[in-house]
């Protein structure tokens, strides 16, 4: 069946020679499917071979950094009760001897992170600071936290899980807006030293999967082919899904909901065997911990499809490395090594895409490019550097979308194929 | 000369009338000069010509016609700011109560300005003017005459209305008062205003008077020089304005000091002609020893549109001249409309009287040039560069004459300089370097008084002033001053902004002006702890210059275009932020410390709340044993469950040591801050006798007074 719908779309580019060529360019380079199967298959090994070879992966601990950094960890429902529990018991006696009491709160600023090469990740130095009650600045701070605490606590008792937005809801004269009392679920987690799942809370769920995976959510078998062209949304609970299988020979991460879309409807990952994963924009927690997941047990490599602008990248470091406010948890959330296939600043001119698809960049965008440039994620990858150079100088950048110049089709049948084609990845 | 003159004055208006104002100003300086040599006769040769203009209609292919300055500023009124009755009114008060401040200034004499506004109604205009009032006999020719169809559509409408309330007020709902049926106002509704401005200076010689009230572009005040005036225009315009609207003349009294008696004259201008018509001009006896200008004009206007911007005009005009006294009435029929509003003295400390000065060279044009070769008494190209402009000293101008070329030489007549050597004149001047002129020849408000003059009419909570030095912009010296001030009477939330070019308020085009753009967008008023929206900011810029670079016909604002005063007017306007940076922390820290307790007490139940339902929970744990708790725990959680521990021992424990904290933070701050008092206001005691003699010595901050 396979070579039936190869040998179709051979004859329709013959077809389509004399005028399909102007519009779809460069569909006369594409080689038989086959080929390009092949070559990804060599990608697949070399991952597998290289993972086998380099059996452990380095942690924190490994490393012998100048200062100390600070890490989470999965803890058990009850351990997050004891730790809770130690440190009311300790608040309460620190009330009772009269001097008020306080929290030592890790700090998360961006002087308390740390880039490490050797791990490509963000992590968080073991600076704290000092929350007490008695000071006009931090009061509301500390009664928002040891509120959380007994909201978490009570979790934990019940063994339920909430978002974060239920979390929100139980108080809300106290926390006044969401942001605040999210930013203290991550300065609970982080002072408990526990990941943000492990206190039993979530977010709404953002990003879909859809492709050659199977996996169990909840006990209940999915298969991400059978999904529909919406896909299955990836579970906030990442402790409930388990039992990965798939075929696929890599997976394709998108920016977009729109590519996405485009990806799913035309079953890109039948012709070339893959899953297809977006966050529809910055990455939610729980996408960044199933796509570490896919990664860590099905050895795939990943591939990124992200907009060509230094938010494209930014995003892509989310992945890669993590983000500055979770880099307490960032061995759990961060996916190394993932490959920049498109569209990166270098296609614009490589696939002609016409002047009117392209935007020029805003005085923010050059800003946020140039900060980049200087960012230790970036000038790892020389590859990138050059990339970024390059959008930052002509000032110009282009969405995913720009591709569609070429026919709402071109993502899947021409430019993708043929960028596989070429491995041209970075 | 005479015939050159005619011609001069013959093509200039013209030009007036497609160029730039400062082109209509240079010809006017032409026409003084004209009306010097022919002995201020009225009669002009302009007249012959005019003769020509109103030839017969059959000649309808271009004809040549020239037109009186007069006719073409009643033509193009908008320009010198009487687009319509309302603005004409705000306009002629500006005018009158500005040329009043000059006068007074300019005999330094602290300025009594009244200023009366006389409504009139129809009735009282017709018997003015000695017209019958007329009663309507065919109502059909009016504007307002309401048609049969236009009546049935009224009655069914007045009768759904009251259905309507009838029904509302059965269910007892609000009862809106039922709004008044308009009127409908046709153009005949026109409203006529007396306004009459009165003031203490100078006065004027009695054989000027008509000349200088009947005569368009004519003035006292050309020159380079700092002036509120701008072309010798505003009396007149309002003169011009009063003959188009009412037909009635303009009557002034004057007295100049020492004088026996009073002038009083009657007058209006032919237009055509651009020369005064005298009705009355006689000298009347007077045993008061007033000196000053009366002015009275019947004018078309708007009131109820243009009240607010009449009396914000006078308040910020109190504002930049806090020596100036202004008494301000408005006198109608209806007795419930008059108002009297006077802004007091709080200051006898006047700004110098600017001076004229000279031309700096990178300011001059070509005209600008072959005028000045003109005037000049001076025989020599040297002495010409040497003392008819700034910033040329001898050795400086010899070098000048060398870099012109071999054609220039030091001592040939500067008068005999031909055309092309006065482009190359030009040309050098603009290429080369000069210092910059000094900002001597202006007179700002001053920090003090701008100071006073905020304190005086806003009553600020704080303010801060900042006069900046002198600047330049294509050669022409400018000041700014500016003065933030917080809270205060009358000021609405959010920027409240004031703008002053050369010591007058600027009211219209608010939106593109320099101060405006600057105050709201350049300023990031959150880093001085100020919240642009919620506080009751008060912005005020004054800019002094020898030419005020307006934009826009109407000279009601500055453009954002010109970089050396932008950046000026963001300077004075961040420094004074500083200084009220310091004072406004010092503010917040004195009520961080009223309300630290409150603010510490305020969460003490959450917090407390929280921990006790934590520990409530333990305790039920470790009672029902499906939890084991151990020693320092196990003991609280005893204490828990016997309720010797409650939340109420808590909330008292941590109230205990809000309080200990707090009064630690209280010693310390008065420790550290001292015991200090609010700042201490001077008040201001206006002198009960008449003038001292003294002798001011003058410095930024401070005015030393000898007395003789």
């Amino acid at each position: 069946m396979a070579d039936k719908k190869k040998r179709r779309k051979a004859t329709n580019s013959e077809d389509e020679d004399s005028d399909g060529q102007r519009v779809q360019p460069f569909k006369k380079r594409l080689k038989q499917d086959t080929v390009i199967l092949s070559s990804l298959r060599k990608l697949t090994e070399s991952i597998r071979s290289d993972e086998s070879t380099d059996k452990k992966t380095l942690t924190l601990s490994d490393l012998d950094l100048s200062s100390t950094c600070r890490e989470v960890a999965d803890l058990n429902l009850s351990s997050v009760q004891d730790a809770i529990e130690r440190l009311v018991i300790r608040i309460t006696q620190s009330i009772l001897s009269g001097s008020g009491f306080s929290f030592d709160v890790p700090a998360r600023g961006n002087a308390n992170q740390l880039y490490v090469p050797q791990l490509d990740r963000i992590v968080l130095k073991d600076k704290t600071s000092l929350r007490p009650y008695a000071n006009v600045s931090t009061v509301r701070k500390t009664t928002i936290t040891t509120r959380i605490l007994q909201l978490v606590h009570q979790l934990c008792l019940k063994n339920i899980h909430v978002t974060k937005r239920d979390l929100f809801y139980t108080d809300v004269k106290l926390f006044q807006d969401q942001a605040q009392s999210d930013a203290v679920l991550d300065d609970v987690s982080c002072m408990l030293g526990c990941t943000r799942s492990s206190l039993n809370v979530v977010a709404a769920e953002k990003g879909i999967v859809v492709g050659r995976i199977i996996f169990s959510d909840n006990g209940d078998m999915i298969d991400c082919t059978k999904m529909g062209m919406g896909g299955k949304a990836i579970p906030p609970n990442i402790d409930r899904v388990g039992d990965m299988q798939s075929d696929a020979l890599f997976i394709l991460l998108v920016e977009k909901d729109a590519a996405y879309m485009r990806l799913a409807e035309d079953r890109f990952y039948n012709r070339f065997p893959c899953i297809i994963v977006t966050a529809k924009g910055q990455p939610d927690v729980a996408t960044r911990l199933f796509l570490k997941k896919m990664k860590t047990e099905l050895k795939l490599p990943v591939l990124a499809l992200v907009d060509s602008d230094p938010y494209g990248l930014k995003i892509l470091s989310v992945y890669g490395c993590g983000s500055k406010n979770m880099s307490y948890d960032s061995a759990n959330l961060t996916t190394p090594d993932i490959k920049w296939l498109g569209v990166r600043p270098s296609d614009l001119d490589k696939y002609k895409i016409p002047e009117q698809c392209r935007l020029p960049m805003t005085e923010q965008d050059i800003k946020t490019g140039k900060d980049m440039l200087e960012e230790d994620f970036v000038k790892k990858n020389s590859g990138w550097v050059d990339e970024l150079t390059l959008m930052v100088k002509t000032k110009q950048k282009a969405e995913i979308q720009a591709l569609s110049s070429f026919g709402f089709q071109y993502l899947t049948e021409v430019y993708l194929p043929l960028k596989l084609q070429q491995e041209d990845w970075l | 000369m005479d015939s050159g003159g005619s011609d001069e004055s013959l093509v200039e208006p013209k030009k007036g009338k497609s160029k730039t104002p400062r082109k209509a100003k240079e010809s006017v300086l032409k026409q003084k000069e004209f009306s010097m040599d022919s002995g201020g006769s009225d009669e002009s040769p302009v007249e012959p010509k005019k003769g020509k203009s109103k030839t017969p209609r059959k000649a309808k292919e271009s004809v040549l016609k020239q037109k009186s300055p007069a006719e073409f500023f009643a033509e193009n009124k908008n320009i010198a700011g009487f687009d319509n009755p309302g603005k004409s009114l705000y306009t002629t008060v500006r005018e009158l109560v500005e040329n009043s401040l000059d006068s007074a200034e300019s005999i330094s004499e602290l300025p009594i300005i009244e200023v009366t506004i006389e409504e009139i109604g129809k009735g009282k205009f017709n018997s003015m003017i000695g017209l019958i009032d007329r009663e309507r006999i065919d109502e059909e020719l009016y504007g307002d005459f309401e048609t049969a169809k236009a009546r049935e559509k009224r009655v069914a409408k007045e009768a759904r209305d009251q259905e309507i309330q009838a029904k509302n007020a059965a269910v007892g709902k609000k009862v809106k008062e039922p709004s008044a049926p308009k009127g409908m106002k046709g153009r005949g509704e026109a409203s006529f205003f007396r306004v009459t401005c009165k003031d203490n200076g100078r006065g004027m010689p009695h054989d000027d008077i008509p000349n200088m009230f009947g005569r368009v572009l004519s003035g006292t005040k050309y020159g380079l020089k700092q002036t509120r005036g701008k072309f010798g225009l505003g009396a007149k315009m309002a003169l011009i304005w009063s003959k188009m609207s009412t037909g009635l003349p303009i009557e002034i009294s004057s007295s100049i000091k020492g004088q026996n008696y009073i002038s009083f004259c009657r007058l209006d201008i032919d237009i055509h002609r651009n020369i005064p018509h005298i009705h009355l001009h006689e000298k009347k006896e007077s045993t008061e020893a007033w000196h000053g200008a009366e002015i009275q004009v019947v004018i078309e206007g708007n009131w109820t549109t243009y009240r607010s911007k009449i009396l914000h005009y006078l308040r910020q005009m109190a504002v930049i001249t806090p020596y100036a006294q202004f008494l301000f009435k408005f006198v109608s029929d209806a007795s419930d409309k008059n108002a009297t509003i006077k802004f007091s003295r709080r200051t006898d400390v006047m700004p110098p009287v600017p001076f004229e000065t000279k031309y700096h060279p990178s300011a001059v044009d070509l005209l600008l040039i072959k005028r000045l070769i003109a005037e000049t008494s001076k025989k020599t190209l040297l002495q010409f560069l040497q003392h008819e402009f700034v910033n040329i000293r001898k050795n400086h101008a010899e070098r000048l004459i060398g870099e012109m070329g071999p054609d220039f030489d030091p001592k040939m007549a500067v008068k005999s300089l031909t055309s092309q050597q006065i482009v190359r004149i030009h040309q050098l001047f603009r290429q080369a370097k000069f210092d910059d002129p000094s900002g001597d020849c202006l007179s700002p408000a001053g920090e003090y008084n701008l100071r006073l003059g905020i304190v005086k009419e806003l009553h600020p909570d704080m303010v801060a002033t900042y006069s900046g030095s002198p600047q330049v912009f294509e050669g022409h010296p400018f000041i700014v001053e500016a003065g933030v001030s917080l809270g205060g009477k009358d000021v609405k939330q959010g920027l409240n902004i004031f703008r002053f070019a050369n010591r007058i308020p600027l009211l219209f085009e608010q939106g593109a002006d320099v101060v405006t753009r600057t105050a709201l967008k350049r300023i990031s008023w959150n880093t001085y702890k100020i919240n642009q929206t919620q506080d009751k900011i008060g912005v005020f810029v004054s800019i002094v210059s020898t030419k005020i670079p307006f934009k826009g016909t109407g000279k009601e604002y500055i453009g954002d275009d010109i970089s050396e005063i932008a950046s000026a007017v963001k300077y004075s306007i961040r420094q004074c932020c500083v200084q009220l940076k310091s004072k406004i922390v010092k503010k917040i820290q004195a009520r961080e410390q009223q309300e630290r307790k409150r603010n510490l007490s305020k969460y003490i139940p959450n917090a407390t709340g929280a921990i006790y339902d934590v520990l409530k929970e333990m305790a039920q744990l470790h009672g029902s044993k499906r939890k084991h708790y151990e020693g320092e725990e196990a003991e609280i959680l005893k204490k828990v469950s016997a309720r010797v521990i409650t939340k109420d021992t808590l909330q008292e424990k941590l109230a205990q040591h809000v309080e200990h904290v707090d009064y630690e933070m209280a010693m310390e701050f008065a420790t550290q801050s001292g015991v200090s008092e609010e700042p201490r206001d001077d008040i201001y005691i206006q002198a009960l006798e008449g003038a001292n003699n003294f002798i001011d010595f003058r410095s930024p901050i401070f005015v030393f007074r000898l007395f003789q």
